[in-house]
C-alpha cells in the first residue's frame, strides 16, 4: 500500500462533485434565476476548503466579506467570528465524536445510536435542573428536582454512563458473544437509535427545552465576541479530551484499549480482556457524549430530543474524515467539520450548513476512505 | 369493531402499497444482492420530486413518470458509482448521507420556488394529471364497509393502481431473481469473490441492482405523492428504517415478503394506536405521547427481528444477506 492517492479514484471525486455541482446549478437556474450563480460557486468553494485547510476558506471568505457582507457590529469581523463559533462547535462535536470512534476503534461497530445519547445526555441534564414539573414515562404523577445546573449535568453524565453499561451489558455482548455478524448489530444499532428517539420525544415532549435561563454575557475581543459560558464550555471540553488523551496515552488501561483497537485477537492472546476493555469504552462513549449533549445544548440555548439525531451524520463524517477509529482523527475531523459547518453560512443559507458537511463526508469516502489520520488499507 | 375495521382499511391503503413498492425495490438491493442501502428514503424523494415537479410544470403523466424515473437511475448512478467499491458499513454512511443531503437539499429557501422549501409541494399542484384518468365516478364509494373517494387523493383509483403496481413489480422481482441475472446478484450476496473468479463483473451487476431498486424506489415514491403531498421532511432517516423494519419483516430475498411486511407493519401501528388510546387510561399515556409510544415498538421490533430472527416471517434462513 503506497501513501499516494491513486488517480483514478480522484478522477471519480472529481466527476461527482462537477456533475452533483452541474445537477445543483441546473436545479438554482430553474427554481432562482438570479441566485443560482451566486450559491453555486459558494457551495463548490465551501466543498472545496473543507477538503484542504481552515485557511483557504479564511481566504476566499475575506474577498467575499469584503464585497458584501457587512459586519454586524463594528470591530467584529464576519469570517474571524464564523472561524471561532466553528472552533467552538467543532470541540463540542469533538466531545461526542471522540466516543463514536472509540466503540468503532475496538469493537468495528459504527454505532447509529450514538446520536441520541448525546440528546439523552442534554435532556437528562434539563430533567434534572429544570424547576418546572417533570414526569417519567408510564407514571401518571409529577414531580420537580430543580437542582442548580452543575450537579444536574454531573447526574444527567452518570446516569448516560449507566445506560452505556447497560447496552453493553445486555445488549452488546452477548451479541458479540452469539457473534452476530457486524452488518447486523448495525442494524440493531439503528432499531435502538429509532427506540431511543421517540422514547426520548415520549419522555420530554418534542419541544425545544432551555437547560438554564440565564442569558450568556458576551465579551468584546476585537475581532469577534464570544459569550463567557461558551468559553467556560470550551475549557470542560479541551479538559476532557485531554483526560481522554492521558488515558489513551498514559495509563496501562489505555494502551490496554489502543491495543484491542489494533487487534483484537491479538489483544486477547496476550492477556488483556478485551471485555472489560470494551465495557470501559462503552461507558466512556456515552457519557462524553452526554458532556457533548450539555455544553451543545449550553451553546445553542435550547436541545429538542432529536438534536443528537441531526448530528449523527456530522459525527460520522468527523470520525470518517478524521479516520475511522483514531481516537484523535476524530478531534481533526471534529474541527475541520465545525469549521466548515460554520463557515459555509457565509456562502449557503444557514438551512444548507449540515448539507455540507455531508458532501465533505462523501468526498472523503470517495478520494480518501481511510481519512486524514487512518492508515492505508483496503476498505473495498 | 370500527377499529378492526380500520386496521383492515389499512391493509390495502394507498401508503401501504408505497412502501411495499419501496420495499420491493430495497429487497432488489439489500435481499438479492447484499448491498446496505440506508438512503432509500432519498430514492422515494426523488422520484416525488421529479414526478411532482414536472407535472405541475405542465407536463403529461407519462412524461413525469419517465422523469421521476430517471432522476432516480441518475442518483443512484452517481452514488454507486465511487462508493460500491467500499465495504458494507462505508456503503451504509454515504447513502445515509446522500439521503439527508436530497433531504436537506429539497428543504432549503435556496430552492424554495422550484420544491416549495420545507413545507413541499401541495397535492392539488401534481395530482390533478392523475386524477383525470380515474375510470371511477368523481364522488364518495363506499365498497363493502369502507367509504373513499372514487378517484381524489388516496381514492379507490390509487388503490387499484398502487396495488396493480405492486404485483407487477413483485412478479418482475420473482422472474428476475429466477434468471441467470438474479442468481449472479445472489452469488455476490454470498461470496463476491467467487463470483469474481468466474469473470463477472461484480461492479457492473452492483450498479444495476442499486439503479433498478432504486428505480423502483422512486415509483414507490410517487405513489406515496399521490395519496399525499411532497413533504421532505417525511422523507427522513426514519423512513428508510421503517421500511427496512417492514422487509425484515416480511423476509428479505422473498417474493412477498415485503408485501407481507408492509400491510403488517401499517396493520398494527394502526392496531396499536388504537388499542393504546381504548385501554391505557390518557393519564398514563397521554394522546400526543402515543405515537412516538407505537414507534419505539418499531425500533424494538427491528431490533429483536435482526437478533432473533433475520429472516422474518417468510424468510429462508439460507438466504441471508448479512455477511460482512
Amino acid at each position: 500500500m503506497t501513501n499516494r492517492v491513486d488517480r483514478r479514484v480522484l478522477l471519480r471525486a472529481l466527476v461527482v462533485l462537477v456533475a452533483s455541482a452541474a445537477a445543483f446549478f441546473v436545479l438554482t437556474a430553474l427554481g432562482t434565476p438570479a441566485l443560482a450563480a451566486g450559491t453555486d460557486t459558494a457551495v463548490t468553494h465551501a466543498v472545496a476548503s473543507s477538503g484542504e485547510a481552515a485557511a483557504h476558506a479564511t481566504q476566499a471568505g475575506t474577498t467575499i466579506t469584503a464585497e458584501a457582507a457587512a459586519p454586524a457590529k463594528p470591530g467584529d469581523n464576519r469570517v474571524v467570528q464564523q472561524l471561532v463559533n466553528g472552533l467552538v462547535f467543532g470541540l463540542l462535536l469533538a466531545l461526542a465524536s471522540v466516543g463514536l470512534s472509540l466503540i468503532y476503534g475496538t469493537t468495528g461497530l459504527s454505532n447509529f445510536a450514538h446520536g441520541e445519547q448525546v440528546s439523552l445526555g442534554a435532556l437528562l441534564c434539563f430533567f434534572f435542573t429544570t424547576p418546572q414539573p417533570v414526569s417519567l414515562p408510564l407514571l401518571p404523577f409529577e414531580f420537580s428536582i430543580g437542582l442548580p445546573l452543575i450537579p444536574a449535568a454531573i447526574a444527567a453524565i452518570a446516569v448516560s454512563a449507566g445506560t452505556g453499561w447497560l447496552q453493553d451489558k445486555f445488549l452488546w455482548s452477548p451479541l458479540r458473544r452469539r457473534r452476530v455478524s457486524i452488518v447486523q448489530q448495525m442494524i440493531v444499532s439503528i432499531g435502538l437509535s429509532l427506540a431511543m428517539l421517540n422514547f426520548i420525544q415520549w419522555w420530554f415532549g418534542a419541544e425545544r427545552q432551555r437547560l438554564t435561563t440565564s442569558i450568556d454575557e458576551r465579551i468584546d475581543m476585537g475581532m469577534f465576541s464570544i459569550g463567557i459560558s461558551t468559553l467556560w464550555s470550551v475549557a470542560i471540553s479541551l479538559l476532557c479530551l485531554g483526560g481522554v488523551a492521558y488515558f489513551l496515552m498514559r495509563t496501562r488501561t489505555g494502551r490496554a484499549t489502543r491495543a484491542v483497537s489494533d487487534n483484537p485477537a491479538l489483544a486477547s492472546a496476550s492477556g488483556i480482556r478485551v471485555d472489560k476493555v470494551v465495557r470501559l469504552v462503552w461507558i466512556m462513549a456515552t457519557g462524553l457524549a452526554a458532556v457533548g449533549g450539555i455544553l451543545l445544548a449550553l451553546y445553542d440555548n435550547a436541545a429538542a430530543f432529536d438534536v443528537g439525531a441531526r448530528l449523527l451524520l456530522l459525527m460520522f463524517a468527523a470520525v470518517t474524515l478524521g479516520g475511522l477509529g483514531h481516537p484523535f482523527g476524530a478531534l481533526v475531523g471534529s474541527l475541520v467539520i465545525g469549521v466548515a459547518v460554520e463557515m459555509s453560512t457565509l456562502w449557503v443559507g444557514t438551512d444548507l450548513k449540515y448539507a455540507v458537511a455531508l458532501a465533505i463526508l462523501i468526498l472523503v469516502l470517495l478520494v480518501r476512505p481511510q481519512g486524514i489520520l487512518g492508515r492505508p488499507e483496503r476498505v473495498g | 369493531m370500527d377499529l378492526l375495521l380500520d386496521s383492515i382499511n389499512e391493509l390495502f391503503a394507498p401508503a401501504t402499497a408505497a412502501f411495499a413498492l419501496a420495499a420491493i425495490g430495497l429487497n432488489f438491493h439489500f435481499g438479492l444482492t447484499g448491498l446496505l442501502n440506508m438512503g432509500h428514503a432519498g430514492f422515494m424523494l426523488l422520484g416525488m420530486y421529479g414526478y411532482a415537479i414536472s407535472t405541475s410544470r405542465g407536463a403529461p403523466i407519462w412524461l413525469a413518470l419517465v422523469i421521476a424515473i430517471v432522476v432516480a437511475a441518475l442518483f443512484g448512478l452517481l452514488l454507486g458509482w465511487p462508493t460500491l467499491k467500499l465495504r458494507g458499513d462505508y456503503l451504509a454512511i454515504a447513502t445515509i448521507s446522500a439521503a439527508e443531503l436530497v433531504r436537506y437539499l429539497g428543504r432549503s429557501n435556496t430552492l424554495q420556488s422550484l420544491t416549495g422549501g420545507s413545507t413541499g409541494i401541495r397535492g392539488n399542484d401534481f395530482k390533478f394529471t392523475f386524477e383525470e384518468l380515474s375510470p371511477f365516478p368523481d364522488e364518495n364509494i363506499t365498497f363493502l364497509f369502507w367509504t373513499r373517494h372514487g378517484s381524489l387523493s388516496s381514492s379507490w383509483w390509487l388503490v387499484l393502481v398502487a396495488w396493480i403496481a405492486v404485483a407487477l413489480f413483485a412478479l418482475l422481482y420473482w422472474q428476475l431473481a429466477r434468471s441467470p441475472w438474479g442468481r449472479v446478484l445472489k452469488g455476490i450476496r454470498e461470496d463476491e469473490d467467487a463470483v469474481r473468479a468466474l469473470g463477472k463483473n461484480v461492479y457492473s451487476y452492483k450498479m444495476q441492482a442499486l439503479v433498478l431498486g432504486g428505480v423502483i424506489g422512486a415509483l414507490g415514491g410517487v405513489l406515496w405523492a399521490l395519496g399525499g403531498s411532497v413533504q421532505p421532511d417525511s422523507m427522513g432517516r426514519p423512513t428508510t428504517f421503517w421500511i427496512w423494519t417492514l422487509l425484515l419483516l416480511g423476509g428479505a430475498a422473498t417474493v412477498l415478503g415485503p408485501i407481507v411486511g408492509s400491510m403488517i407493519f401499517w396493520m398494527s401501528l394502526v392496531l396499536i394506536k388504537g388499542l393504546a388510546s381504548a385501554f391505557i387510561p390518557s393519564s398514563v399515556l397521554s394522546p400526543v405521547e402515543i405515537e412516538p409510544f407505537s414507534l419505539v415498538l418499531v425500533g424494538v421490533t427491528l431490533m429483536c427481528l435482526v437478533i432473533f430472527r433475520p429472516q422474518g416471517i417468510l424468510g429462508n434462513k439460507r438466504e441471508l444477506a448479512f455477511n460482512d
